[in-house]
């Protein structure tokens, strides 16, 4: 059951007019989701994806639609810039397309990247599937998906990025989602569809940064589509500020011997929440995710990850690590399925907590939904504190207890940036970590 | 009506075709026969009439009804579950008959109808004192009455009180209302308010300050007559310091129909106490079709209310139809521990989601999770449990381990643990993993001359072992024989 | 340096340690032997100050201060080393780097002037050299993957590194073939000196074939029943514990 259409946050999303001037079809699609929200509501905690996230508060808050004048908006690049990543990048600002702040002269062969506003201007058939439904993986009709409906509904702009069959970025394509301050609170949408051809490879950054301690709400769905034999490499950076409430949806979907591998870091926002679901449908293809949540402060983090093993021979392995301090909730869902006849697969789930303070709190909860029986399927979960041995031979060598566990914990988050190739954007990515931890 | 009859309909056509196949399927649940003896009871139907006249029916002091009509009320408001994971026919409250009992009610064991005692005598479990199991006093619960209890002597010299629900409401009033509903609340969730609007009978126990029970505690429950559901109400209070250990043993016959069982256990152990409650679930699981079979829906709590208690159950889950239980435990005192160890076998259509609740609230407060789920046919088996750190909970522990084997490939294991931690000083664990039983280890055993079937079941032994290991001897037997009996012709 | 004396201590309310008493001076090697269980493990780490070993009766003195009183991390900037029997591993945490906090904390402690990662690195080769360690285990995490011999010489080669002026080598040689238990031996040697002292915790005599001691101790039964030379070592070798400090007063003191 869901909270009543009537809450203010659900009004204040239903009140503006919805985007016009798209072809026909999408016009009839968004008002269609919008009405779905508006019957379906809010979700509340007695929905299972939502039993840890209340919005209660955020419910009680009302946003304005979009931002007018994101174009003028002065923001620095240096707010976002990335050690270790140059190339190619489009930037986004309260959800608006900025050509002024994004870079695509460097693009290689084979790689299109643009902004979703543009492509809906020239050709939209090809995007009309993605767009005739609020998400690629899931479609959305669960109950508790009303941020998916609603951001169908809304988002006029995000990412159209295409790798043709057999071609390679060299260079790491960037997306950059910047929420700036503004005369109202906002409530701006992105919609992201990144498409990887046959044997396509493409390294990706993404990242949510914010200008101004404003209270936002932003909510981002992306599909992710990987072909045969196509890998992706996949980092989120998510550093936006206190004030920023930020609903992700990521879909993957991977066909044959396709190849996704994350690092996911969710490091800043107030409420944030990120479904990341994978489809693993072909043959062989393999998902990757390595994250670190650390909730400080007020903040509620989080993660909804759900896996999906359709075909043989499929592989997933998800480690993801959460430090909680202050008052903060860390909460993680690592939920595996094994379809029937899903023969051959092979599912590894880790989830490592640290709590660091008497009023913080961790909710974590993996799943196994196993339904064939040629399986490898293990998880394990953990809440608890650093290794006392660990700590003890830190200070056996002189290391004293504050600086050991400091050291210790760093170590613990960072660890998930090990396998992480760019050993730049690594250091740079552990920096942060270390500088989220309390003195 | 001077004998029990062996309900032979469904192995009758099979006995032409292949006798050896019609052997097996006889064994399969050997405990499948119906006991041909005058019943008694009320016609099905519920509402408060009903409830008055149950309680009438049992002499029950007016307190008692009064408790039972505030529970139905209250029952009433609530929504019926629905569960995720399980496929359930919706229940009709109204067809069930709350009360079912035999003619005769004896005034001891000496009295009970022969017919009876060869029917638990046939379960493994004979009542005459003479025969009975060394060291294991049983309180034999038939459809919604006790039929008899024994060793009550001796349990009487030790200061244990041992005997059917019914008898305690009468016999010691003051000690029922001050613990009864006191862990699991009347409104606790649907079938714990049914449960305590209609119950019929069950065992209670009191071990008195100090006490070491002198031996095992046993329930045996039956449930024989058709459309009747049975509502037991267990309650176990070790005072200070006090031990005990208890055994529950079910079976039903086979019928086509399916039937209701909720039950809910309370325990309690205060200051220093210790309870081990072991479980043999083996009621009716419905035929190899997913036809007839019981709807186990039973809420078991124990609380360690006292610091240093200790509250530990194991359970053995191979039959029902539909199983649904958490037996969990509220670690409320500091230092009190709180384990669990589940062995749960499910086969054709069977479904269980079983698991447990650890709710940390003391200091130091450890609990200890082992679940082991066997999956075959087309079953669906899943562990479900909750692990909570409260604020309180400075130093506490928990250990959770949840293995699941899956035997064929249209079965389903599932794990869904949740961990809620809300003290930094706590540390919670949990491991999960999922396999089958590997083509090596198989062809292993065979290649030494161990035929598949034994292979299976000595893998299936060798995998559940860490629980098996915390039940009493004669009970560990039992459960290895179930294991086997249950999972015939799960593989080949 | 190290003054021992009647030293009681319990491990999860089990006494393990009952009236130990030993000195040691600068500059010399002691071996204690025993059996298995008798409190040999125990005495290292109530020596360089794990949780969970408590202290019941008896004082520590080391250079005229109470051990005992000390952090774990103020007994290491004080100088006080333990080679562990069973080293941990700590992942994501890098060799180097953790062997240049730990420095520079025991010098900060100190009063002693920090080194920075040019003046550290210098000394980590030359050490590297004179252990003949290669530097490989440098860019590795704090023992993490190391085998069994790989973590005694990552040991020895943090003594190295650290130089304290009491080591306490908890079993440094179990679990090491011959090569690994020379190396190791041979790292222990060219660390002796004049104003430092060792204190070699081992079950068998193998390791004082390589590093030879000046006293050796037997520790029965939470305390040291017999003293001697090196001599004993190789009586102990012959006949075992058995019947070990039946023919003297229990509580010698070297």
């Amino acid at each position: 059951m869901n909270q009543p259409a009537s809450l203010p946050l659900a009004e204040s999303l239903l009140a503006a007019p919805l985007p016009a001037g798209g072809p026909a079809w999408l016009d009839a699609a968004r008002r269609e989701h919008r009405a779905a929200f508006a019957a379906g509501g809010l979700p509340d905690t007695r929905i299972e994806a939502w039993k840890y996230t209340a919005l209660r508060g955020l419910a009680q808050r009302r946003f304005a639609d979009g931002d007018a004048a994101a174009a003028a908006r002065g923001v620095d690049v240096a707010a976002f810039a990335l050690p270790g990543v140059e190339g190619p990048r489009l930037v986004f600002v309260n959800g608006v397309f900025r050509a002024d702040l994004s870079a695509l002269e460097a693009l290689p062969a084979g790689v299109s990247l643009q902004p979703l506003s543009q492509a809906l201007r020239g050709d939209a058939e090809p995007l009309r599937f993605a767009l005739s439904r609020p998400a690629l993986v899931g479609h959305g009709r669960e109950a508790g998906d009303a941020f998916a409906q609603i951001n169908a509904a809304r988002a006029a702009d995000g990412v159209v990025l295409r790798v043709a069959a057999h071609a390679k970025s060299i260079a790491p394509v960037r997306l950059v989602f910047v929420g700036a301050a503004a005369d109202a609170e906002l409530a701006w949408h992105a919609r992201n569809v990144i498409e990887l051809g046959e044997g396509a490879e493409l390294d990706l950054v993404e990242q949510h940064v914010s200008l101004g301690e404003q209270a936002q709400l932003a909510t981002l769905v992306s599909d992710i589509e990987l072909g045969d034999h196509a890998r992706l490499r996949h980092v989120v950076v998510q550093d936006a500020a206190a004030g920023a409430n930020l609903i992700r949806r990521s879909g993957l979907r991977l066909h044959a011997r396709a190849q996704a591998t994350l690092h996911v870091l969710e490091l800043g926002g107030a409420l944030v929440r990120h479904d990341l679901r994978a489809e693993l449908v072909g043959d062989g293809a393999q998902f990757h995710t390595r994250g670190v949540f650390m909730p400080h402060g007020r903040q509620h983090i989080d993660t909804q990850l759900a896996i999906r093993h359709q075909a043989l021979d499929t592989t997933s392995s998800s480690h993801w690590r959460g430090v909680a301090g202050d008052r903060a909730r860390g909460v993680f869902r690592g939920a595996i399925v094994v379809a029937p006849g899903a023969d051959g697969s092979d599912a590894n789930l880790s989830n490592k907590n640290l709590l660091l303070s008497p009023a913080a709190e961790i909710d974590t909860k993996p799943e196994l939904e196993i339904y064939a029986d040629e399986v490898k399927a293990a998880h394990g979960a953990t809440v608890g504190q650093l290794d006392e041995r660990s700590l003890f031979y830190l200070r056996s060598r002189g290391i004293p207890l504050g600086e050991a566990r400091a050291l210790l914990t760093a170590a613990f988050c960072r660890a998930m940036l090990d396998d992480l190739p760019n050993a730049v954007l690594r250091e740079h990515l552990s920096g942060l970590l270390i500088a989220q931890l309390p003195a | 009506m001077n004998d029990t009859m062996i309900n032979e309909g469904s192995t009758a056509t099979a006995l032409r075709d292949n006798a050896g196949v019609a052997e097996a399927l006889g064994r399969s649940y050997s405990a499948g026969f119906v006991t041909q003896i005058e019943m008694t009871g009320l016609p099905p139907g519920l509402d408060e009439g009903t409830i008055r006249a149950l309680s009438a029916v049992k002499r029950e002091p007016e307190w008692m009804t009064e408790w039972r009509l505030e529970a139905y009320r209250h029952w009433l408001t609530m929504p019926k579950p629905d569960w995720a994971k399980l496929n359930i026919d919706p229940i009709d409250y109204q067809a069930i008959s709350y009360y079912a009992a035999p003619k005769k009610q004896p005034k001891s064991l000496d009295e009970v109808d022969p017919a009876l005692l060869e029917t638990y005598e046939k379960l493994g479990v004979p009542l005459h004192e003479r025969a009975a199991l060394a060291g294991v006093a049983v309180d034999a619960v038939f459809d919604s009455v006790s039929v008899g209890t024994t060793f009550r002597k001796q349990l009487a010299d030790a200061g244990v009180l041992f005997c059917s629900m019914s008898e305690a409401i009468r016999e010691y009033p003051e000690l029922v209302q001050k613990y009864l509903g006191s862990v699991v609340p009347t409104g606790d969730n649907f079938f714990a308010a049914l449960n305590s609007a209609v119950f019929s009978d069950g065992s209670f126990v009191f071990i008195p300050k100090g006490v070491r029970c002198p031996m095992e505690l046993s329930t045996y429950f039956r449930i024989n007559a058709q459309n009747t559901g049975q509502f037991e109400r267990t309650l176990i209070v070790a005072e200070e310091g006090a031990h005990v250990s208890y055994l529950e043993g079910c079976t039903a016959p086979k019928r086509d129909e399916n039937q209701l069982h909720a039950a809910v256990v309370e325990l309690v152990a205060l200051e220093g106490a210790q309870i081990k409650y072991s479980t043999v679930q083996n009621w009716y699981p419905g035929d190899e079709n997913g036809v007839g079979g019981i709807y186990n829906f039973v809420t078991k709590r124990g609380d360690c209310r006292g610091d240093d208690s200790k509250i530990s159950w194991t359970q053995v889950e191979t039959g029902s139809a539909i199983t649904w239980k958490y037996p969990s435990v509220v670690l409320r005192g500091d230092r009190s521990v709180g384990e669990f160890y589940s062995v749960a076998l499910t086969h054709h259509f069977q479904q269980a989601d079983t698991g447990t609740k650890m709710i940390h609230l003391g200091k130091f407060t450890k609990s200890k999770i082992v679940s082991k789920g066997i999956s075959a046919g087309r079953s669906s088996n899943s562990y479900r449990g909750l692990v909570k750190m409260e604020k309180g909970a400075e130093g506490a522990r928990n250990y959770t381990q949840c293995d699941s084997l899956l035997i064929g490939k249209q079965c389903g294991a599932h794990t869904f643990p949740y961990m809620e931690v809300k003290n930094p000083t706590a540390i919670v664990e949990h491991e999960a993993t999922t396999s089958k039983i590997s083509d090596e280890q198989m062809f292993y055993c065979r290649s030494r001359g161990i035929g598949e079937e034994d292979a299976v079941s000595m893998i299936v032994d060798g995998f559940c072992k860490q629980v098996f290991r915390e039940l009493p001897m004669e009970f560990a037997v039992e459960a290895k024989k179930l294991l086997e009996v249950s999972l015939e012709g799960a593989v080949g | 340096m190290l003054k021992i004396e009647n030293l009681h201590a319990r491990v999860e309310g089990k006494e393990i340690l009952k009236g130990l008493s030993l000195t040691v001076n600068a500059g010399e090697v002691h071996a204690i032997m025993g059996p298995n269980g008798a409190g040999k493990s125990t005495l290292g780490n109530v020596l360089s100050g794990r949780e969970g070993y408590e202290v019941t009766a008896g004082t520590v003195t080391y250079n005229g201060i109470d051990l005992l009183a000390l952090e774990p991390e103020a007994r290491a900037a004080a100088g006080v080393f333990l080679a562990f029997q069973y080293p941990v591993e700590i992942p994501g945490v890098n060799n180097t780097y953790f062997l240049r906090a730990a420095l520079n904390a025991q010098r900060k402690r100190r009063g002693e002037k920090e080194l920075d990662s040019m003046q550290f690195l210098k000394l980590v080769r030359e050490k590297l050299k004179v252990m003949q360690i290669s530097d490989e285990l440098l860019h590795r995490a704090v023992n993490e993957g190391f085998s069994g011999g790989e973590k005694k010489r990552n040991e020895i080669f943090q003594m190295a590194v650290l130089e304290p002026q009491l080591a306490i080598l908890d079993e440094t040689d179990s679990g090491l073939d011959i090569d690994a238990l020379k190396q190791v031996a041979q790292g222990v040697n060219t660390l002796r000196s004049p104003d430092r002292a060792f204190l070699m915790i081992t079950h068998y005599q193998r390791l004082l074939d390589y590093v030879v001691p000046d006293f050796v101790h037997v520790l029965a039964g939470g305390r040291i029943v017999e003293s001697g030379d090196k001599s004993l070592a190789l009586k102990l070798e012959q006949h075992g514990y058995a019947g070990i400090g039946e023919s003297r007063p229990a509580g010698a003191v070297a």
